[in-house]
């Protein structure tokens, strides 16, 4: 056939047939995406903010962090219209502050950070996955070695040998292909939904007048005490924990940067979004973005009501008490009180273990399969940019797939999944993620909010040059308020010690207890001297790599 | 910065950008010209594709102003001013704009034959206004710019590029080119079949024929540049969405709910770049599986194509002694 012109169904433009570019991953599929990387199973709101912010009201300081996220989310909306493509915040960034900028702080804040986040899946994949399905079965069956087995996913060596396999198989499934993994997710997303499903049926239709029977029947199955309820609650009382503390604004403040943890990943799939069809359509990205962003918020404020529901809010301090005090009585057998076990406790059922159980295996084995995706997006990228070594964008003929890039972020998190489960204190560095995480997020909305005067004419060609508000383009607007709002939350855990130990400056027998602040900063300053290096070397090559990101005038 | 690179390179280094798949985007072609004083190459090869797909009608309305759409949206316009902005942001995008009545604009709708007429002269006037451009901007540089056209292309059209004047700007297809003292170019901007039925597209079969043809009038293979714009069957450089082409447009093919890829390349760019081992084979046609391979000594690359973001993909290359010295994928 020959070349043919045809009129399009779009009104008064004329096409022609012509070969182009085809995305793979839908919209619904990114929003998908979206959903199971914040984690609708993180746990930390639930029993960090009752321990270390006393008088906190959960549910109001998720809807905080959700609305703090929203102008952020909104930014990426705008950038990710005008830049649709892969490697997200580093070519973001690069696109508006040049090479040194981009590569220093996402190779710091998601590269290196982000390598707990394997750990620390592999650790929510043993410790609220496989363990609270083992102990759970055991007590609805009776079975004391389902429960053995179910004590030790919580301990170290279990957790251990699960995150290396947990971190092997997602690096497996992943070289296998990208569409294998996209198989998957289908499956780890209905999985969790049921999961949340289930868990949020019973905390809201059981009654709170069997609550305390239940868990106690519970702690005895799973080999705890006959009366836990009572003896967890006198032994947190005895530690000086005030169990019906009055409101507080600041702790219900200082919530958000908690619940952000799970939040601040509503715009993960701007690093996929080369592979997202109709990506510069504004809507398909508001939906993927701020859409799943609004859902997730809802959903776990909407957890936090049915916990406090059933269980009161007196309960909520003692289990809180049993993590961020270590009140070793307020925890079933040396296992914390998360909101799944709760669920599991008062259903009572081996079906509804089974359910929540597996759940929590899915959305733990999605969470380490995220950090790879793109993790190895940004490596590859780098390594394009001739920051990295060129092996590492090596794409596999057979599968391809990163292959080097893969192996190289999984040999990387070794020493980090051995580390977060013998060293002593090292786990204190997890909200750590949120916090260098946080500002590679800041530093893209000012990348958004500069978008129209440093990249001037990527800008007007966008879709989003259409919308201004007082003459000022809105992406400036949204930008700049998410990066203010972003700096406050990074702020947070840099000063507050509730919010973990980057947050707590001691200086007596320097360096000794400031060693979480000295490895947040050494990363820093470790991804500057690689990038410097890296510089250098190139140019002896006859390659200046801010050719990578530099626009070329047009004129 | 360029007196750094200078020093680091020596003087017999070959310093070349490529680039490709503009479709018809005026940014990034200027931007395609200017990357030779910017990079400091002195070499530029485009690898087909050049020309745009879409045309985007203003038209003008009784009461004297314009209305057009793009991006889904009704635009009007009412000044020369907000005229010529919109013209240049057609532009950028690798669209046509034609300004005609409301009646002009009714009869081409009616006629395919008039659409395509008309695709073909915008088209053309739009390829000479980037020939005579390079030439101008070119012009006392050094600097010699070798275009060969895609599958995309209209052949009547391509003829443009062949001018007995030529001084900067030539037509690289189907020719054997020496591009420095020691280096050679070869371009060929067919493809195999696609389901869009593109104007120049033929079997696998009489592709490897076309190359073969074309490679045996070259000395020396292994100093011997490629510029092929279908990349080779299976290297990563070719992946893509598996489309049925018994829809009009092609769909996606799906397979237990997913999108399935493959490698859309072809097997005789594969087959002669294994036999013939040339330093440097350059590609295109496949927007999104932008990188670089190699398939035995040959560095093969594609650098995609974001032409639609005004953004010029691209490459640079060192080349010295039949060898790639080093090279940089660029996003400029």
């Amino acid at each position: 056939m020959s070349a043919a012109s045809s009129i399009s169904a779009a009104p008064e433009i004329f096409t022609r047939k012509a070969s182009g570019l085809v995305r793979v991953m839908s919209p619904y599929s990114a929003f998908v995406y979206n959903i199971l990387t914040m984690g609708l199973i993180f746990p930390w709101t639930y029993l960090w903010a009752p321990g270390a912010l006393p008088g906190g009201n959960l549910f109001w300081g998720i809807i905080l962090a959700t609305i703090i996220e929203i102008p952020i989310a909104f930014a990426y909306v705008w950038l990710s219209t005008a830049l649709p493509r892969s490697g997200g915040d580093y070519v973001f960034q690069s696109r508006v502050f040049g090479g040194g900028v981009a590569f220093t702080v996402v190779m710091s804040g998601f590269v290196i950070w982000i390598l707990q986040w394997v750990a620390l899946s592999g650790w929510l994949l043993s410790y609220l996955g496989f363990a609270p399905l083992f102990l759970g079965l055991g007590a609805t069956m009776a079975n004391p070695g389902l429960s053995a087995l179910g004590v030790w996913f919580t301990q170290a060596n279990g957790i251990i040998v699960v995150s290396l396999a947990n971190a092997v198989v997602a690096m497996l499934l992943l070289v296998s292909g990208f569409k294998n993994y996209v198989r998957i997710q289908h499956l780890l997303w209905w999985g969790t939904l049921l999961a949340f499903g289930v868990m949020f049926y019973i905390l809201f239709s059981t009654s709170p007048a069997v609550f305390v029977e239940r868990l106690n029947a519970f702690a005895v199955a799973s080999g705890g005490t006959a009366d836990f309820y009572a003896t967890a609650k006198a032994a947190v009382e005895t530690a000086g924990v005030n169990l019906n503390p009055p409101f507080s604004l600041m702790a219900t403040l200082l919530v958000a940067p908690i619940a952000w943890t799970s939040l601040q990943w509503a715009t993960y799939s701007a690093q996929q979004n080369g592979e997202i069809k109709d990506a510069r359509s504004f809507t398909n990205q508001t939906i993927i973005m701020v859409g799943s962003l609004v859902a997730t918020g809802v959903l776990l404020a909407f957890l936090a009501l049915g916990l406090e529901r059933v269980a009161g809010s007196e309960f909520m301090y003692i289990a809180g008490a049993g993590y961020y005090a270590l009140v070793g009585e307020a925890t079933i057998n040396g296992f914390y009180l998360w909101p799944n076990i709760i669920a599991v406790a008062l259903a009572a059922s081996p079906l509804v273990v089974t359910i929540i159980g597996v759940g929590y295996i899915f959305n733990s084995f999605q969470i380490v399969c995220n950090c790879y995706i793109g993790m190895t997006r940004v490596l590859v990228a780098m390594s394009l940019d001739r920051l990295l070594p060129e092996w590492i964008s090596h794409v596999n003929e057979r599968w391809h797939t990163p292959v080097n890039a893969h192996i190289a972020y999984f040999l990387a998190s070794v020493p980090v999944i051995l580390a977060y489960n013998l060293v002593p204190g090292w786990v204190g560095l997890t909200l750590g993620v949120t916090f260098g995480c946080g500002y590679v997020f800041v530093v893209t909305c000012i990348a958004g909010a500069l978008l129209p005067y440093r990249a001037k004419s990527l800008y007007e060609a966008s879709p989003g040059a259409a919308y201004n508000l007082g003459g000022i383009p809105m992406v400036t607007i949204m930008g700049s308020l998410g990066g203010i709002l972003g700096t406050i939350m990074v702020l947070a855990f840099l000063l507050n010690p509730a919010l973990g130990v980057l947050g707590a400056w001691n200086f007596e027998a320097f360096p000794t207890h400031l060693w979480a602040q000295i490895i947040a900063f050494a990363i820093v300053v470790v991804s500057l001297g690689i990038y410097a290096g890296a510089k250098s070397s190139q140019l002896s090559k006859g390659i200046d790599v801010q050719f990578a990101f530099r626009e070329i005038p047009p004129e | 910065m360029f007196s750094f690179l200078k020093k680091a390179l020596p003087q017999s280094t070959t310093r070349i950008f490529f680039a490709t798949d503009l479709h018809g985007s005026e940014r990034t072609f200027k931007k395609f010209v200017t990357a030779a004083k910017f990079y400091h190459v002195q070499i530029l090869i485009m690898g087909g594709d050049v020309l745009g797909k879409l045309a985007v009608p203003i038209i003008r309305e009784t009461s004297g102003n314009f209305r057009a759409t793009l991006h889904g949206r009704v635009q009007r316009l009412t000044t020369a001013a907000e005229l010529a902005e919109f013209q240049d942001q057609v532009g950028v995008l690798g669209f046509y704009s034609s300004i005609m009545d409301e009646d002009e604009f009714l009869a081409v709708r009616a006629d395919p034959a008039a659409v395509e007429r008309m695709f073909q002269q915008l088209a053309l006037e739009r390829l000479q206004s980037w020939i005579e451009l390079a030439e101008t901007r070119l012009a006392g540089t050094g600097t010699m710019c070798y275009i060969t056209g895609g599958n995309d292309d209209y052949p009547e059209v391509l003829e443009a590029l062949n001018r007995p004047d030529a001084q900067c700007v030539f037509a690289a297809e189907d020719k054997v080119l020496q591009v420095d003292a020691q280096h050679s170019l070869i371009s060929q901007g067919f493809s195999t079949p696609t389901p869009w039925h593109t104007p120049r597209e033929v079997p696998d079969a009489v592709l490897g024929t076309m190359l073969d043809k074309l490679i045996e009038q070259v000395d020396d293979p292994t100093h011997c540049i490629f510029n092929f714009h279908e990349p080779p069957v299976n290297s990563t450089l070719d992946t893509c969405p598996q489309l049925d082409w018994s829809t009009d447009p092609p769909a996606q093919i799906t397979r237990a709910g997913q999108v399935v890829l493959f490698g859309a390349g072809s097997k005789s760019v594969r087959s002669a770049i294994e036999k013939a081992q040339p330093l440097l084979s350059l590609h295109g046609h496949i927007h999104e599986s932008p990188g670089a391979v190699r398939i035995g000594r040959t560095l093969c690359i594609n650098p995609g194509s974001e032409y639609g973001e005004g953004v010029l993909r691209g490459c640079i290359l060192n080349l010295s002694a039949g060898r790639v010295d080093s090279y940089q994928l660029t996003s400029g």
